[in-house]
């Protein structure tokens, strides 16, 4: 298993690579970083020159990629094209940020979607299975991000009504009364709440399906029977040999999910203003500044190879068939 | 093996007098509601099973073999499933009316079985030790767990698993397709059961591990002295292990005898077919003789006899056609047919080779 681990990770070094040169060469030829510049006639051509100069940009591709490389494994992705600004701690922050983010929207969604998705199958065609069924059906087919004015909608509504305040509608916290400890956390909490439930919406109506889907096979499968006909009690003929079997499909699901969703929700992200990865990404494009967008790329490919990584193991973990030598 | 003491006094012994049943059904039928209508699956099936015994049940696929034994054990699911009747008495108890908790403390004690493809019978993420053990702690809670690996190992090895102390921690992945249905059938005798179903033991896997498989069975059913019920449609497997057969053909019982008696002498055309339909070493023969038509829809069965659209005795006659036959004795009281000229069969001897070791 070991022996695995560490292959699969020196396998995923010339993928990086060869990510970190399509992403250079694809980032650097889709826009030209000075052109807002050059379009300001304030400024002279000697001091676009003078520029250019001083970042390389008059450099060839190749050669600006030999530069980013040193710079990203020396210097932590350098710093930014205007105001030299240090990359690696803004970048890590808003990884904090969306890994808090979406670490809970994933373990709620999971453990709801898992719920749903068991007792749907173990009552079949009844009220609660169509119910549901629907249920998830709406969740697919909600935009996020009309879902997410809708519920701050209906926090400021709430807010201005009773001068109740549940949930907070943007931001991470509230530099007033971000305490320390448990205000802190509550504090924290009312922030990401909205926009956790956004993302909820959708990620518990897949796992819900899909757990219903495996789940059924399983429960009409000859083990389950099996495990009747050996005279077990109910409940464990569903925990032992039906849920535990069920569960592996979806844990593929999950993990590469959970890859992707680091990429940041950006949508969710842009309307609650959350300072994760989404916002961060969104905010480097319309800087048109080349660097934080190529490290963002660069930490996102990271993430996902990391995570199909994780779904290997863990689905390793869950069935003795699949081993890895 | 030392391990599992005789459980019951019930030595098969063909010459004492019949001894009571231990398993008797009565009047079973059962249904599935499909989207075509209701499918009679099992129609008004009776028969009773003695202690120490081999009863063969043989027919077509979907002749409702296995679905009579299965609705027993409470093993059909239910919807689309459904009793409608009938009688299933076990140890002094109407199997069909016990609780669900009832039935669960007999199901894997005293009435077990093992099914037909080991390949997917086996739960593949747990140990086929803990599969085993399993069965074993479900109905001896207090037993400890050293003991019932020490027990899972014993059986293991009783079935012929090579190496059982290496095999029992493995998966069922790692074991080949015989050895998983030795590693079922092991399961299925972990508590001695007085009775044990096999449905289509052998029915899965390469001619050449089935006979090794049958010598397992055999040898389980000495060391548990369980009354056997073989669910099959291969004749060759009926002659091998049974001792008395009955042949099923559209939900219900068409023949009953001993062994010897149904393939000496069958007396219901069904059977005559099934044993004309099979190759023969003994005739070189180019083409096999398929029994003409196809099994009656279960939805809407025909009136009068279910068999005579195929039948070659029938010749059309109106009494096949309107009247359906009851199981009737014939020739002698042990041999039942369900056939309204079942005399005319006469001196017509079967055509499948002696059976070879028959009986116990």
């Amino acid at each position: 298993m070991l022996t695995y681990i560490i292959r699969r990770l020196l396998y995923s070094i010339p993928v990086l690579v060869a990510t970190s040169f399509l992403i250079f060469t694809f980032v650097s030829i889709t826009g030209d970083p000075l052109g807002r510049l050059r379009s300001n006639p304030n400024i002279t051509a000697e001091q676009i020159h003078s520029i250019e100069h001083s970042k390389n940009l008059d450099k060839p591709v190749i050669v600006r990629y030999g530069y980013w490389i040193r710079d990203a494994v020396t210097k932590q992705f350098g710093t930014t094209l205007f105001g030299n600004r240090k990359i690696w701690p803004d970048l890590r922050r808003v990884m904090g940020h969306t890994l808090q983010f979406i670490l809970s929207a994933i373990i709620i969604s999971a453990i709801l979607g898992i719920a749903i998705g068991v007792y749907s199958a173990l009552r079949q065609y009844s009220l609660f299975d169509y119910t549901a069924t629907t249920l998830s059906f709406v969740g697919f087919a909600t935009p996020v991000f009309w879902l997410a004015l809708m519920l701050q909608v209906l926090m400021v509504q709430i807010f201005l009504k009773w001068n109740v305040r549940v949930f907070y509608t943007s931001g991470l916290s509230s530099s007033v009364n971000a305490g320390h400890g448990f205000h802190f956390l509550l504090d924290r909490v009312q922030h990401l709440a909205l926009p956790v439930i956004a993302l909820c919406a959708l990620s518990t109506a897949t796992y819900s399906r899909f757990m219903r889907a495996s789940m059924l096979e399983v429960l009409n499968s000859d083990y389950v029977r099996t495990a009747r006909a050996k005279g077990l009690i109910e409940r464990r003929v569903i925990m032992r040999h039906a849920f535990r079997n069920a569960l592996i499909p979806l844990i593929t699901v999950i993990a590469i999910d959970f890859g992707a969703l680091f990429a940041g929700a950006i949508v969710t992200e842009t309307i609650f203003t959350l300072d994760g990865m989404g916002f961060y990404f969104v905010n480097s494009l319309f800087a048109s500044d080349p660097y934080p967008v190529m490290a963002w790329l660069m930490v996102v490919a990271t993430m996902v190879i990391i995570f199909n990584l994780i779904a290997d193991i863990l689905y390793g973990v869950f069935d003795p068939r699949i081993r890895y030598e | 093996m030392r391990s599992i003491p005789p459980s019951g006094a019930f030595a098969p012994n063909p010459t004492s007098p019949v001894p009571e049943p231990v398993l008797s059904i009565r009047d079973l039928v059962v249904e599935f509601s499909t989207e075509d209508g209701i499918v009679q699956a099992v129609d008004g099936v009776s028969y009773d099973l003695y202690p120490g015994e081999t009863l063969g049940i043989v027919g077509e696929s979907g002749s409702g073999k296995s679905v009579s034994t299965m609705s027993l054990l409470g093993l059909i699911p239910q919807p689309p499933g459904r009793i409608v009747r009938g009688e299933a008495m076990f140890q002094g108890k109407d199997l069909l009316k016990l609780s669900k908790k009832a039935l669960r403390r007999i199901r894997g004690k005293d009435l077990a079985m093992v099914f037909q493809d080991p390949m997917t019978s086996l739960n593949p993420v747990l140990k086929i030790g803990f599969q085993i053990g399993e069965a074993i702690k479900t109905h001896n809670p207090k037993v400890k767990d050293d003991a019932v690996k020490q027990r899972a190992v014993d059986l293991l090895k009783l079935v012929g698993v090579p190496n059982p102390e290496r095999r029992v921690d493995q998966y069922p992945h790692e074991f080949s397709g015989g050895m998983r249905q030795r590693a079922m059938i092991a399961m299925a005798i972990a508590n001695e059961p007085s009775v044990l179903i096999a449905d289509e033991p052998t029915t899965a896997l390469d001619v050449t591990i089935q006979a090794q498989i049958l010598e397992v069975l055999k040898k389980a059913q000495d060391e548990t002295h369980a009354a056997t019920i073989l669910i099959t449609h291969d004749l060759g497997l009926i002659a091998e292990l049974a001792d008395r057969v009955i042949v099923m053909y559209a939900g219900k019982v068409v023949e009953v005898g001993d062994v010897s008696t149904i393939f000496a002498s069958p007396r219901h055309p069904y059977t005559v077919g099934l044993m004309d339909s099979l190759p023969k070493l003994t005739a070189a023969e180019e083409w096999l003789t398929p029994i003409p038509g196809q099994p009656p829809s279960l939805i809407s069965r025909p009136p009068g006899c279910p068999f005579h659209p195929r039948c070659f005795l029938s010749q059309g006659r109106a009494r096949c056609r309107e009247e359906e036959p009851p199981l009737r004795p014939i020739d002698e009281s042990a041999h039942l047919t369900a056939c309204h000229f079942a005399e005319e069969l006469e001196g017509r001897a079967g055509h499948l080779v002696e059976p070879v070791g028959a009986g116990t």
